[in-house]
C-alpha cells in the first residue's frame, strides 16, 4: 500500500489548462450568493460563544461549493443563517443581489435528518412546496412526478417515508427541495447518516442531478473525499471561532468519476485539506494507559 | 456434547426482559388478566371457609321489647348471631312454661291473635326464597297458613333439609294448636294463646358490600329487563342519559380546548397569554364549582355538562399545547424552507403532524371525563346511573350497585378499544399502525379514508 505522505504529489494549486479554463468560466458567471463579514454569537448560560467570525465569500451561479471544518466550527450555523432559520449577529448576505428576510422558497434546504413529513406520501412530500405556492393540483402533481422520476423513485411515489430506506428518504428530500426550483440549494451533511455504499451512490446521483438542473449548491460535509469529489471549490473553516482558513479550488477535472479518487490532484487536495483541518500534532498517536489484558500468545498488531 | 437447540415457541421462556411473547401467549395472558380477578372474587364468594364473617338471616323473628329488628336478608356478625338465637329460644321456653302452668297470657285475646298472625308471617320470606310460595303471595295470609300446614304435615319434601330440626318441631307444635282451631286461615280463629317463635336461621355470608358474582349477574340482568312503573326511569334511559352528558361535555371541551391548545403550542403569544391562568385554574377542583354551576345553568343537564367541561377543558388545553410543542422542530424548519408561513405552516405541518398524538391524548381525556360524570350527576337534580348507584348504595343493595359500576367500566374500556383500533386506519403512516396486520375490513377502511395514498402490501 502506498502511503500518500511518502509519494511525491503535485501542489494542489497546480491546475491543468482545462480546469483553469473551468474556473475562469465560473468567475465570469454572475454572483449568486455573496456573504459579507458574517458573525454569529450565541448567548448561553455561561456567557456568549462566538461561533462564526467575519466570514466572507462569493458563490457564482451553478457552482458547487462545499464547506468543511472540524465538528462544532459553525458549518451548520452558517448554512442555517443563509437559509433564514437563524439570524446573523452582524454582517449580511445577498442572494442574487438582494437581502432575503426569514426562510423562503427561494432557498432550498436538505437536512441530515431527512425531515420528510411522515403523514404524506413521497409524491405529496414532493408536492408540498408547490401546494404551498398554490399551484394547481394537476400541475403540482405532474411536476412532482417528474422530480420523483429524476431521483429514481417512481415505484415508491405512493409509499410513506416510513417505508423507505435512508438513501431513498434523502433522495425524496432532494426532490422536494428541487421541485420548488430554488435558486440555491443548501445541504447540511445530507449523506452523513448513510452507510458507505449508499453514500457513494448518492454522491454520483447528486452530481447527475446537478449536471442536469440549473442549481447552485452549498454543501456541508465533514467527509473530505466527498467534498473533493463533488465540489468546484471548498470552503475550509477553523473552529473557535469559525473563520475561513482557505477557499480551495479543486484541481480535479470534470466530469467527475469515482476513479479519480486516486489521481494525484485528488490526493494532493486531500492532503492539503487534512493539513488544514487536522494539523499534524493532533493525530500523533497518544499512548493510552492500557495494561495488557489478553493471554493469547499471538500479537494482534 | 451439544444439546440440540429448539427454536420452537415451546422452548422460549415466558419471562424474558423486553421480549414480546407469541400472539397465542399474549392472547392467553390477556384473557387471564380478566379471569384472575374474577377467580379471586369467586374464591372468596363460594368457598364457605374463606372469610365469610357474617351470617345472612334466612328466618328472623321479632323479639319482645327489642327495638333493633333483624329481618330476613339482614347480615349479622357470626359472634352476635348466637345471642339472637338464644334470646328467641328463651322466649319460646317462657311461652311453653306459661302454657304448661296454665298462666293466662296478659293482654286481650285480639292482641294475641294479631301477634300470632305476625309469627305466622315470619316463614313467608323463607318460603318465597325456597320456592314454596309464589312471590306475589308474600303477604297472603291464606297461602302462608297453607305453608305451615304443608310443612307440619310433611307435604313439602324439601322442608326437612332446609329447616333446622328445632324449627320443624316448633312448626309441628304450632300447627297442633292451629289445626284444632281451623284448617284454613281465619284471623278470628287463630289461637288465643301465644305461639312459639321461629328460631333465627342463617347461612355464612360475606359482608353486604361483597355480593356473590351470580347475585350481581342476576341483579344486573333484572335491572335492565325489569318491567317498570310509568314514573320510573328505565336503566337504559339512565345509561343513555349518562352517555349524553359525558360525550356532550367532552365534545364541547374538545371544540374549544383543542384550538386553544394548538395555538398555545404554536405561538408563544397565546401560550403566555392563556397558559399561566389555565395552569392556575386547573388546581381548583371542578366539583368545587358544582353549586356555582347549578346557580348559573339552573337545573337539568346544563350544569352537569358544564361540570364535565370544567373538569376536562383546562387539562386539555395544557395537554394539547404540550403535544404541539413536542412536534419535531426540524419539520417546521423544513416546511419553512419550502415556503410555508404562519397559517399554511399551522394547517399543513402542525395539525397533521400532531394528529396521531392528539388522538391519543383525547382517548386519555375521555377516560377522565367519565370520572367527572359521577360527580356531575350528583349535582343539582340527581340523575342517570350515578343517582341509581347513590340510592341503591344507601339502601346497601350492593348487588345492584356493582352491575352499574361494571357497566361504566365496560363502556369506557370498549370505547377506548374501539378508538385504538380506529387509530391505525386513521393514521396509516404511524409506526404503530404498520405493525398491525390488516384484514380485508381494515384494508377497506384504509381505502375509504384515503383512496389515493393507500399502498397495498406487496
Ligand atoms: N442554538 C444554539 N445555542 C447555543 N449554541 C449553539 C446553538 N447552536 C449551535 N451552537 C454552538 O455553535 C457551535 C457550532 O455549531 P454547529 O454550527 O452546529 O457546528 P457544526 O455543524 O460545524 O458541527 C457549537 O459549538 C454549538 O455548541
Ligand atoms: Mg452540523
Amino acid at each position: 500500500m502506498s502511503n500518500p505522505h511518502t509519494v511525491e504529489l503535485p501542489s494542489y494549486k497546480e491546475q491543468s489548462p482545462e480546469v483553469a479554463r473551468h474556473f475562469a468560466e465560473i468567475r465570469e458567471r454572475p454572483v449568486k450568493l455573496e456573504i459579507k463579514n458574517l458573525c454569529k454569537t450565541f448567548q448561553n448560560a455561561n456567557g456568549s460563544v462566538n461561533v462564526l467570525n467575519d466570514v466572507s465569500l462569493k458563490v457564482h451561479r451553478r457552482e458547487f461549493v462545499s464547506v468543511i471544518g472540524p465538528s462544532g466550527c459553525g458549518k451548520s450555523t452558517l448554512i442555517r443563517i443563509l437559509a433564514g432559520l437563524e439570524d446573523a449577529t452582524s454582517g449580511s448576505f445577498l442572494l442574487d443581489g438582494d437581502q432575503p428576510h426569514g426562510p423562503g422558497a427561494d432557498r432550498g434546504m436538505v437536512f441530515q435528518s431527512y425531515t420528510l413529513f411522515p403523514w404524506l406520501t413521497v409524491k405529496k412530500n414532493v408536492m408540498f412546496g408547490l401546494e404551498v405556492a398554490e399551484r394547481s393540483q394537476q400541475a403540482a402533481e405532474a411536476e412532482a412526478r417528474e422530480w420523483i422520476d429524476l431521483v429514481g423513485l417512481t415505484k415508491f411515489a405512493d409509499a410513506y417515508p416510513r417505508q423507505l430506506s435512508g438513501g431513498m428518504k434523502q433522495r425524496v428530500a432532494i426532490a422536494r427541495a428541487l421541485a420548488n426550483q430554488p435558486s440555491i440549494l443548501f445541504m447540511d451533511e445530507p449523506f452523513g447518516a448513510l452507510d458507505a455504499q449508499t453514500r457513494a451512490q448518492m454522491q454520483s446521483h447528486l452530481l447527475q442531478i446537478w449536471r442536469n438542473v440549473d442549481i447552485t449548491v452549498l454543501f456541508v460535509t465533514h467527509d473530505l473525499e466527498e467534498a473533493i469529489y463533488l465540489s468546484d471549490r471548498i470552503l475550509v473553516l477553523k473552529a473557535h471561532p469559525g473563520e475561513v482558513l482557505e477557499f480551495v479550488e479543486v484541481p480535479v477535472s470534470r466530469p467527475r468519476s469515482p476513479q479519480q479518487f486516486l489521481q494525484p490532484e485528488f490526493l494532493a487536495t486531500k492532503q492539503r485539506l487534512e493539513e488544514l483541518i487536522h494539523p499534524r500534532r493532533d493525530i500523533e498517536e497518544e499512548a493510552l494507559p492500557i495494561t495488557r489484558m489478553t493471554n493469547v500468545g499471538d500479537e494482534a498488531e | 456434547m451439544n444439546k440440540p437447540v429448539s427454536t420452537g415457541s415451546a422452548r422460549r421462556p415466558w419471562l424474558a426482559i423486553r421480549k414480546d411473547l407469541t400472539p397465542h401467549r399474549q392472547l392467553f395472558l390477556t384473557v387471564c388478566s380478566f379471569l384472575l380477578p374474577l377467580a379471586i372474587w369467586c374464591l372468596f364468594s363460594y368457598t364457605p371457609f374463606i372469610w365469610h364473617p357474617d351470617m345472612k338471616l334466612e328466618i328472623s323473628a321479632d323479639r319482645e321489647n327489642v327495638t333493633v329488628v333483624y329481618t330476613a336478608g339482614d347480615h349479622v356478625s357470626k359472634e352476635f348471631f348466637p345471642t339472637i338465637v338464644s334470646e328467641v329460644q328463651a322466649e319460646n321456653v317462657q311461652i311453653l312454661a306459661n302454657r304448661e302452668a296454665g298462666i293466662e297470657p296478659s293482654g286481650s285475646s285480639s292482641r294475641i291473635r294479631r301477634a300470632n298472625q305476625k309469627i305466622l308471617r315470619h316463614i313467608a320470606t323463607f318460603a318465597v326464597e325456597k320456592g314454596w310460595l309464589p312471590r306475589n303471595d308474600r303477604e297472603n295470609d291464606q297461602a302462608i297458613y297453607e305453608i305451615w300446614k304443608a310443612v307440619a304435615t310433611d307435604k313439602i319434601p324439601d322442608a326437612k333439609r332446609r329447616l333446622t330440626n328445632e324449627n320443624l318441631a316448633i312448626i309441628e307444635r304450632n300447627w297442633d294448636l292451629l289445626s284444632t282451631r281451623s284448617d284454613v286461615f281465619n284471623s278470628r280463629l287463630l289461637p288465643e294463646t301465644p305461639l312459639e317463635k321461629l328460631v333465627p336461621q342463617g347461612k355464612a355470608a360475606n359482608p353486604v358490600y361483597l355480593p356473590d358474582p351470580h347475585e350481581v349477574l342476576l341483579q344486573g340482568w333484572s335491572l335492565f329487563t325489569a318491567d317498570l312503573a310509568d314514573d320510573e326511569t328505565s336503566m337504559s334511559d339512565r345509561y343513555f342519559h349518562s352517555l349524553r352528558i359525558v360525550f356532550f361535555g367532552f365534545f364541547l371541551s374538545c371544540l374549544i380546548g383543542i384550538p386553544i391548545g394548538i395555538l398555545c403550542g404554536a405561538y408563544d403569544f397565546f401560550s403566555k397569554l392563556f397558559e399561566p391562568f389555565i395552569d392556575f385554574f386547573r388546581y381548583m377542583p371542578a366539583p368545587a364549582f358544582s353549586t356555582l354551576l347549578v346557580a348559573v345553568f339552573l337545573a337539568h343537564d346544563a350544569p352537569k355538562i358544564a361540570l364535565v367541561f370544567v373538569g376536562t377543558f383546562f387539562q386539555m388545553v395544557l395537554v394539547v399545547s404540550n403535544t404541539t410543542r413536542l412536534l419535531d422542530e426540524s419539520l417546521l424548519e423544513a416546511a419553512q424552507t419550502l415556503g410555508a408561513k404562519n397559517l399554511s405552516l399551522l394547517r399543513r405541518v402542525i395539525i397533521p403532524g400532531i394528529l396521531p398524538n392528539l388522538y391519543n391524548d383525547m382517548r386519555i381525556l375521555l377516560g377522565w371525563s367519565w370520572t367527572w360524570l359521577v360527580i356531575a350527576e350528583l349535582i343539582g337534580v340527581k340523575s342517570g346511573l350515578t343517582e341509581f348507584i347513590e340510592t341503591q348504595g344507601r339502601w346497601r343493595n350492593f348487588d345492584a350497585v356493582f352491575p352499574i359500576i361494571i357497566l361504566i367500566g365496560i363502556t369506557g374500556f370498549l370505547t377506548d378499544q374501539f378508538l385504538s383500533t380506529c387509530r391505525s386506519y386513521l393514521f396509516p403512516w404511524t409506526p404503530e399502525s404498520a405493525e398491525k396486520k390488516r384484514g380485508p375490513i381494515g384494508r377497506f377502511f384504509a381505502w375509504v379514508i384515503n383512496r389515493d395514498v393507500y399502498v397495498s402490501p406487496k
